[in-house]
């Protein structure tokens, strides 16, 4: 019995030293490994930033454009504001997503 | 003018048609062509000598394909004022020019080429700031310096990135214009160029520009320019330097949103405070410049405020001072920006 009950606390000891371990190496205040990993900026939010570093330097957003109408916008702005390629196909994704 | 409107309609009719024979099956937006542009009353007491502008500037926006674009500008301005200045009935004058009317090519991701009718790339106030745009409703003085004779330019263009990295992005224009005295077309013969390097994180752009004008006794025109929006906060800072043998100077201005981000968009948010310093030193006087033949400076504070749906109201005040007298200068206006489709069809 007393075999039994040393083999049963040290089985309990190393698996709560494991998972002390996992704890130990898990960013802090994770509790699950999906939230762990920080989730990749989608094209649409690339566009955004994109269109405050790049559009946003001479005039603000305008209140409302419809998806037929920007692909003409940023392709004149494309033209006129020496945007890159990037540029225009993220902020297309920004503003026509 | 009949030729130019007729070439309008032509290249318009064009770009539509090819428009017209896009892919529908395609996930991307279509290629419908935009009427855009901004339509606005200006007033303004120079000296005590008051004058009203309405005025209208149509553009035109037509891609076609994945590498063409035809973009065009006019600007029909009224100009009503004293007949004596300061002094005497008013009395009202109408103009009516073309600003650009160009055909891109997108030839690859560093290369575009241009060729008609296009804003003459100096420094970058008369590409980026149109009146609606722009902070300050008064050209700065400088601003004749390499936008000789008409601020666009007859011929070709090529332009874009040349080179492109996270942090840093290096662009380049050049280009060659044909003398024209044509009614609503003038330019002038030159050739010129600007390069600049814009740090997207700082929000930083430098550049300079370099023109050599081919006629009138050949000289050259050099500027520089400086522009800083930092992300964080609503605040633009913009500078330019010119130098031509009639004269040098500089323009500074900032402008500050009261808001605590860029993204605000409370009542006290959409009231922009605004400042400009300038300061011209004349050269050697020569005829068609349109710049001061004494030394000028000049101190300016505005308010902007941006009300919905694009609409703009203006106001500001300026002190000129100079050996021709010290003046006044009081702007105020109202504009409105609109955008919309300029074909039926598409998705």
């Amino acid at each position: 019995m007393k075999t039994f009950l040393l083999v049963f606390c040290g089985i309990i000891f190393l698996v709560c030293s494991l998972k002390a371990l996992a704890r130990a190496q898990s960013p802090a205040g994770s509790s699950t490994t999906a939230q762990a990993v920080p989730s990749k900026p989608t094209d649409a939010q690339k566009g955004e930033r994109r269109f405050e570093e790049n559009c946003a330097r001479c005039h603000h957003a305008p209140e409302s454009i419809s998806p037929r109408e920007v692909k003409a916008v940023v392709r004149h702005m494309r033209v006129r504001a020496n945007l890159t390629a990037e540029d225009e196909r993220l902020i297309l994704k920004y503003l026509a997503p | 003018m009949n030729r130019v409107l007729l070439l309008v309609v032509g290249l318009v009719f064009v770009a539509c048609s090819a428009c017209a024979q896009s892919d529908p099956s395609s996930s991307d937006p279509p290629n419908v062509p935009i009427l855009s542009g901004a339509l606005g009353f200006l007033g303004s007491s120079r000296g005590g000598a008051n004058a009203f502008e309405p005025i209208l500037n149509p553009v035109l926006v037509a891609p076609f394909g994945d590498h063409w674009l035809v973009e065009s500008r006019a600007e029909l301005l009224g100009f009503i004022a004293r007949s004596n200045g300061t002094t005497g009935p008013y009395s009202g004058q109408f103009f009516a020019s073309l600003d650009y009317l160009q055909l891109d090519y997108i030839a690859n991701p560093h290369l575009t080429i241009t060729a008609g009718r296009f804003l003459t790339p100096f420094n970058i106030y008369n590409e980026r700031f149109p009146v609606w745009i722009a902070i300050f409703q008064d050209v700065p003085i400088i601003y004749p310096i390499g936008t000789r004779t008409s601020g666009s330019s007859n011929g070709g263009m090529v332009r874009g990135v040349a080179v492109a990295r996270e942090k840093w992005i290096w662009t380049y224009v050049a280009y060659f214009s044909a003398a024209s005295t044509t009614e609503n077309l003038q330019a002038g013969r030159a050739a010129g160029g600007r390069t600049g390097v814009f740090l997207p994180q700082a929000g930083v752009e430098v550049g300079a520009s370099y023109q050599r004008f081919l006629q009138s006794g050949d000289y050259n025109a050099t500027g520089a320019y400086l522009a800083w929006q930092p992300r964080q906060i609503p605040l633009d800072v913009r500078a330019e330097y010119a130098h031509s043998p009639a004269g040098q100077g500089y323009w500074l201005e900032g402008a500050y949103r009261l808001a605590s981000s860029r993204n605000e968009s409370g009542w006290l948010s959409r009231l922009q405070a605004a400042g400009r310093v300038q300061q011209f030193f004349a050269g050697t006087p020569a005829p068609g410049t349109f710049l001061p033949t004494v030394d000028v400076n000049q101190y300016d504070f505005g308010l902007n405020y941006y009300l919905p749906h694009e609409v703009r109201l203006n106001g500001s005040y300026g002190r000129q001072f100079s050996s021709a007298g010290n003046a006044n200068i009081w702007n105020f206006g109202i504009t409105y920006r609109f955008l919309f489709p300029a074909w039926p069809g598409g998705h």
